[in-house]
């Protein structure tokens, strides 16, 4: 014979009140989530007033910019970058940087790896690989001159990358890529 | 692994928020209400998919949500505190023909809200109502007093 489908007597777990089937407020939980929820839309407000900021990438906090300390180039890009997004690392050159109509870029694997360099622009005459990262080669005349960097980071973290001009002192900074 | 990671926490982020925005987009759902749900639908897509547009990840993110509302369930059923967390509890909103002001203003509900439910249930003047109550679902249930029945 099949075992009895139902067993439990029908219940309510909350007191009743004059036989009716009680409501089941609970007006001292509800006044602490109500604070709950304040510090909540606080805190909210709070996050969207940081991201606007750019601690949280793409706004003013995040620009940041280096420069070579011999004053042969200067490096802008972003401090804070965000997962498969796309940024711009700009390498401008002052006169030093360019010897015999040529300027040699060098960065480090960083840069194109954890930072995920998709392009350089313009491209590069030449690229020789070597000492831990790339030096790219290209045709330049007289300042001002600059070279784009289109990085787009393919995972968080925290990454160190080096920057220079062959015959100058490199640039060295941190990036951290938020999820 | 990352997908799945985004998955899970992406339902119980979108469970917190919901929660925290409150009960009027359960069932008195307006025009504006509607843009918030797809918006965050279309959003938390965009954000929990990202690229891995693959079928392999469709499904598997899938299935992760299933497990994460499936193990929410059944916590609610092993603990009454958490369930009152996720779910809230009932509220009274009109009983002994009084307003509870402070309940109407700290859930963003109108007077008009209950009124409309209490026209839903066939209810024509405010002396008939005995109680109402917005419900953890985010519907305002109605009671006629014993006099008017």
């Amino acid at each position: 014979m099949a075992t009895k489908p139902f067993s439990g007597p029908v219940e309510d777990s909350v007191a009743k009140v004059n036989d009716e089937v009680a409501v089941g407020e609970d007006l001292d939980f509800q006044r602490k989530w109500w604070r709950f929820e304040n510090a909540a839309w606080i805190i909210f407000t709070l996050i969207i007033v940081l991201d606007l900021a750019g601690l949280f990438g793409r706004g003013p906090i995040a620009k940041a910019e280096r420069h070579s300390a011999d004053g042969a180039f200067d490096v802008k890009y972003e401090r804070i970058e965000r997962t498969d997004s796309p940024s711009i690392l700009t390498v401008q050159f002052a006169q030093a940087a360019i010897q015999n109509g040529k300027i040699h870029l060098y960065v480090s694997n960083s840069l194109v790896k954890q930072l995920g360099t998709q392009r350089v622009i313009p491209a590069p005459q030449d690229t020789v690989v070597g000492e831990g990262g790339l030096t790219y080669t290209f045709l330049a005349s007289r300042p001002p001159a600059s070279v784009d960097l289109a990085l787009q980071p393919s995972g968080p973290g925290i990454y160190d990358f080096t920057i220079g001009v062959v015959g100058s002192q490199p640039v060295e900074a941190r990036v951290v890529v938020v999820p | 692994m990352a997908a799945v990671l985004r998955a899970f926490f992406g339902y119980f982020f979108l469970v917190m928020i919901v929660r925290i925005v409150g009960r009027r987009p359960g069932k008195q759902m307006t025009p504006f209400e509607f843009v918030l749900i797809f918006f965050i639908g279309g959003l938390a897509l965009t954000a929990i998919v990202g690229d891995e547009v693959s079928f392999t990840n469709g499904i598997c993110q899938i299935i992760t949500m299933g497990l994460a509302h499936y193990s929410l369930a059944w916590a609610r059923t092993k603990s009454r505190r958490f369930a009152r967390l996720v779910d809230g509890t009932p509220l009274i909103l009109l009983e002994n023909q009084s307003w509870r002001a402070d309940t109407l203003r700290h859930m963003r509900i109108f007077d008009d809200d209950v009124i409309a439910s209490a026209r839903d249930s066939g209810i024509k003047n405010l002396q008939e109502i005995d109680r109402a109550v917005l419900e953890r679902n985010g519907e305002i249930s109605v009671s006629r007093s014993q006099q008017n029945a």
